[in-house]
């Protein structure tokens, strides 16, 4: 661009040169009458007709400004956001493939502590680093209220996110037609979800999440149910298991015959599932017990039945594998179809993986694993990851933990990122909500964000009136203040009651794993929040994030950039 | 470009039309499936331009992502809806990006240097005013060599009209970084300056606003017109302090602060014999803006009061919608354009008093102003930017049920009663991590009241509360004599031509190359 101008700024004057006597005499006795006249000289230009000079102040006028490195960013940032704006991919169906990384609970407050705080690890001041998504093109914002919720849920606002719609809080891939908890109302207001709706357009599909495989986010790319609680037979009153209703694991255990019920469809069933949640999936039996099992009997099933031996029967060429070493084993090429579950109930937060019973894979890994096993699909695929704990953390009163699964997000979307092609490939990053986190006080540039405020200048802690220093990050509700010092499982707080208010921290090293952080209002468990989320993303169809949006928009741009609704329908016809 | 033409590309392009068959019927009709499914079809079909003869910034001082939420709501409220669905204004506008405020010294900033990026395209220290980080804050003798020019200068150097609004002092830290250089935010007038600061040369904030013109030629060698259009609060800094020239407005025994005996509006008025001096609503109301070239409104001794709170002015004064309406209309009597920066100052006040029920009410005001923004330009040729400086530490908490009053008790879905914390009292869904906590002011609407006591932090038994009033403040757990900023990302929302380049996560400089990309500012 700065060489074009160049070109034609250097035309301009030796035009202006060349035919400056004669556009003078032009202009003084020859107001453009007559327009058959054809005039003596060549025609003016709409150059030779504007002014000689354009008033304004030149780079070198301001100098100070143009060799600022700030100011040449900027000036950068606008030539990157053009090429941004011309590589749009506008059209229907260009991206093959889908990926939908979701931070559970990752607000906009919690994006920037972490970003801040992996700058930090990498010895950076912090606040100028960028997680891996923050350098996607295009951001959104998202309004996340259930139906009937001001502040939302991840059953709801997954199924707005999945299907398209939103729905009541607590229901899973429903409409708003339902009655929480009632299996009866269920018929009729199921909808479809874009993972349903890529495998019967012949795409392979996958769901991850370091939560259970069952618990509301990831239940909703696969299942319809009344209650996110379902998660297996256990869950559920025997009245809506009489009614007929399924839980969520036999749901994602039976994936395939149930589409093909649901719709006359022939499918191949998910390709690649890894997460938590093997009680749900086990009988409540301790012979049932895993070599990774943490409780006396590990599963909850109360029918008998053992899905896992019951997926491996269905898919024999199938790989199931339960811990680190299993996944490690995984031949992604010569795999059809991959069932990981890693943990009793949520996998380990990530700063907590070490001390995993069996071992167990981070979310990075897994996305990896995840492509390398979907890609080898030509129709290409949709996957759908979710960082299921950032939210526990919050909710356990402990930003260490979220931010450190933060963290271990963005080097998912990395490495989805390094193993996708840019342009066949819509990357969508967001959350279902937020959290109460706030980031406070005017601590100094590079102030450790886990830390107390240091103000701009000073090296001792700031006090409040109270006269007690006060951390950076802080909560409004939740269980408030713990000194765990080196836990790193953030779920220690739950054992002992909420202990909301001031404490003097003035000797408390805040910036550890196991400290949890000051909340006024004493809650059981600290609250999402309502604002709205990010979103950010790359890829065919990323044009389509802009401007603040009903979180529900985010299945239309997955449905536009794959062409989902169209192609599901061309095969199945 | 034309709406015709996207009609039919919109046919090509959005394959994803209702079909019958895989897709539920139920969910096809679902209003939530096709209201997102058109708003999808709005966005495909989205013109974009490169060059504007307009630009108009709105900055909400301190309006964080939780605030426009919140605002959103009680504006949808205040008109009979649940509130969630409803939109601001600028929350229909096609293109928005995030925007990283710290400053070069500062993880959580104040609003001198994050302006100072927006309006020079460069990040500075905290607490100075149009100059850069090579700065020593409060040192007049590092001003020279360090001053950057901003937005508004060079679109005054450029021959367009430039007009600066706000609600706060027009001498306060944001629109200040629109025209002055300064070592520091505090030098409002004379007064607020040391003598060595002032023996160095260096001028206060209201002094290099009125005499900005000759400044600016002194600068860069240019001939210019000077500001067409400022509107705000701050007399006091333009009066000398002396009880002889307080005004009909005034609130103090003595309205002026300033010690140099200099009458600045006087100046103004002599400089400019065409111009319009006014200080309160009937002298607002009587400007005749196709025929008024220059404009010079202070309507407050300090800051203008907050909206909800304006009736309260001793003369009376503007509201910020009609502020912005009679700028547009002077400024747009320039054929070559004009660039006006628009503060909702007081989201901020509010916010530092621990007073959500002001801040939205500011809010609000600042999204009709956009929207008579919006009502009075051309869209083809107004770039229209609405952005935060910073954001504050307020959350919207607990599980409340759709249409739960915003200002009200959490009450969960399916209850009528509030919901209890564990200590067995209800809590508020808004609320504060720290500041001047409870206030239970009743009918009080001016925020700032709750700087008469000490801080009260901690939990309060709000059953026989109404949380609703105008007067209350909420609950805060660490006590400081003011709510601070914080440091997440706020938003940028944009439209017009350029308004695509408001792209995904972006430092806050960038929004003056956003500008300069718009105008052509900066001769290439």
């Amino acid at each position: 661009m700065n060489t074009l101008n160049k070109l034609t700024l250097a035309m301009l004057v030796a035009s202006l040169t060349a035919c400056g006597g004669d556009n003078k005499k032009n202009n003084t006795t020859d107001p453009v009458v007559d327009n058959n006249e054809t005039p003596i000289v060549d025609k003016p230009s709409i150059d030779q007709q504007a002014p000689i000079e354009e008033a304004g102040l030149t780079k070198s006028d301001i100098a100070v400004s143009t060799e600022n490195d700030w100011y040449k960013a900027g000036e950068s940032g606008i030539t990157a956001a053009q090429a941004n704006v011309d590589a749009i991919i506008k059209e229907a169906g260009a991206a093959k493939n889908v990926i939908l990384f979701v931070g559970d609970g990752m607000g906009i407050s919690t994006i920037t502590a972490a970003r801040i705080l992996d700058g930090q690890n990498k010895s950076m001041a912090g606040e100028e680093n960028s997680l891996s998504f923050e350098a996607f093109p295009f951001s959104g914002l998202a309004k996340t209220y259930n139906v009937d919720a001001q502040t939302p849920d991840s059953a709801g606002t997954m199924t707005a996110m999945m299907s398209g719609i939103k729905t009541d809080v607590g229901v899973i891939g429903v409409d708003e037609d339902i009655v929480r908890g009632d299996c009866s109302t269920v018929a009729g207001n199921e909808v479809i979800t874009a993972l349903e709706l890529a495998e019967i357009a012949g795409k392979s599909t996958g769901v991850i999440s370091t939560a259970r495989i069952t618990h509301a986010t990831p239940a909703a790319t696969y299942s319809h149910a009344a209650d996110r609680n379902w998660e297996d037979d256990g869950d559920m009153s025997t009245e809506a298991k009489d009614a007929g209703c399924k839980d969520i694991a036999a749901q994602l255990v039976n994936f395939e015959s149930e589409l093909q019920n649901r719709y006359g469809v022939s499918v191949d069933g998910i390709e690649v599932v890894m997460g938590g949640g093997r009680r749900s999936f086990l009988p409540k039996d301790a012979s049932f017990n895993s070599t990774d099992a943490v409780s006396a009997v590990e599963g909850d099933r109360t029918d008998g039945r053992n899905l896992v031996e019951e997926w491996k029967t269905r898919y024999s060429t199938g790989v199931y594998v339960m811990d680190q070493a299993g996944f490690d084993a995984v031949d992604t090429e010569n795999t059809p179809r991959l069932f990981g579950l890693f943990n009793e109930s949520h996998m380990q937060y990530e700063a907590d993986r070490g001390n995993d019973v069996a071992g167990e894979p981070s979310i990075a890994e897994m996305t990896e694993k995840a492509i390398g096993v979907l890609d080898n699909n030509n129709k290409g695929f949709f996957l759908m990851v979710e960082s299921g704990r950032i939210d526990h953390a919050h909710h356990a009163g402990n930003a260490y933990n979220a931010l450190n699964d933060t963290i271990a997000l963005s080097e998912a979307i990395q490495a989805a990122v390094d193993n996708t092609n840019p342009e066949e490939t819509l990357i969508i990053v967001m959350a279902d909500h937020g959290h109460v986190f706030t980031i406070a006080g005017y601590p100094k540039r590079g102030n450790p964000i886990l830390g107390k405020v240091v103000s701009v200048g000073a090296t001792e802690p700031a006090t409040a009136s109270d006269g007690m220093p006060y951390t950076t990050l802080g909560y409004t509700n939740g269980l408030g203040f713990r000194d765990l010092g080196a836990e790193t499982d953030a779920d220690a707080s739950y054992s002992a009651a909420a202990d909301a208010g001031r404490k003097d921290l003035t000797s408390v090293d805040t910036t550890t794993p196991g400290y949890h952080q000051e909340a006024m209002i004493p809650l059981s468990s600290e609250t999402h929040s309502g604002e709205d989320v990010g979103i950010f993303a790359m890829g065919p169809g990323s044009h389509l994030v802009t401007g603040t949006n009903e979180q529900s928009v985010i299945f239309h741009v997955m449905n536009h950039a794959a062409d989902l609704v169209n192609k599901a329908e061309a095969t199945a016809n | 470009m034309s709406f015709k033409m996207n009609s039919m590309v919109v046919m090509t392009l959005l394959a994803s039309s209702v079909q019958a068959g895989i897709l539920p019927a139920d969910q096809a009709s679902n209003a939530w499936f096709v209201d997102a499914q058109e708003a999808i079809a709005t966005k495909q079909t989205q013109a974009t331009s490169e060059k504007a003869k307009n630009v108009i910034l709105f900055v909400g001082d301190g309006m964080g992502i939780s605030t426009l939420t919140a605002a959103r709501i009680l504006d949808g409220q205040n008109n009979g809806m649940d509130g969630e669905e409803n939109a601001l204004s600028f929350e229909a506008f096609p293109f928005s990006a995030l925007v990283k405020t710290y400053n070069v010294d500062a993880q959580t900033p104040d609003s001198a240097g994050t302006m100072t990026a927006m309006m020079s395209g460069l990040k500075t220290d905290v607490g100075v005013i149009g100059v850069d980080e090579d700065i020593e804050r409060g040192d007049c003798t590092t001003v020279s060599g360090n001053e950057v020019v901003t937005a508004l200068e060079l679109a005054e150097v450029k021959g367009l009209s430039t007009g600066v609004i706000s609600t706060a002092r027009i001498t306060h830290a944001t629109p200040a970084a629109t025209y002055a250089h300064a070592a520091d935010r505090n030098w409002e007038d004379d007064g607020d300056m040391s003598t060595t600061a002032k023996d160095a040369g260096c001028k206060d904030i209201a002094d290099q606003l009125v005499n900005f013109e000759s400044y600016l030629e002194a600068r860069y060698n240019v001939d210019v017109d000077g500001i067409e259009v400022v509107m705000g609060g701050g007399r006091r800094s333009f009066l000398p302090k002396d009880a002889a020239f307080n005004s009909a407005d005034a609130v103090s025994a003595v309205e002026g602060d300033r010690t140099d005996g200099r009458n600045l509006t006087a100046e103004w008025q002599a400089k400019y014999t065409n111009g319009t001096y006014v200080i309160d609503q009937a002298g607002f109301d009587a400007i005749d803006a196709d025929n008024t070239n220059k404009l010079f409104g202070l309507f407050n001794e300090s800051h203008m009061q907050y909206e909800a709170d304006r009736d309260n002015d001793v003369a009376g004064e503007p509201s910020l919608s009609e502020m912005t309406e009679t700028a547009i209309n002077i400024l747009d009597n320039n054929e070559k354009g004009f660039f006006l920066m628009v503060e909702s100052g007081r989201i901020d006040h509010a916010h530092h008093a621990g007073n959500a029920y002001n801040a939205l009410n500011d809010a609000i005001e600042l999204s009709k102003a956009v929207q008579a923004a919006v009502d009075s330009t051309n869209p083809e040729e107004t770039l229209i930017l609405v952005t935060a400086d910073h954001g504050h530490v307020f959350t919207i908490a607990g599980y409340p049920k759709r249409g739960n009053p915003i200002l009200g008790k959490v009450v969960s879905v399916g209850a009528t009663e509030p919901a209890t914390a564990s200590d067995g009292m209800p809590y508020t869904t808004l609320g504060y991590t720290n500041g001047l906590g409870f206030r239970d002011l009743g009918d009080e609407t001016d925020a700032d009241a709750s700087y008469s006591a000490a801080a009260d932090n901690g939990r309060y038994d709000l059953t026989a509360i109404d949380t609703t009033s105008p007067g209350y403040h909420q609950e805060a757990v660490i006590p400081l004599g003011s709510e601070t900023h914080s440091g997440e990302d706020i938003a940028l929302h944009a439209k017009g031509p350029s308004a695509q380049m408001a792209q995904g996560v972006v430092e806050q400089n960038m929004i003056f190359h956003i500008i300069n990309n718009a105008l052509a500012l900066v001769k290439e």
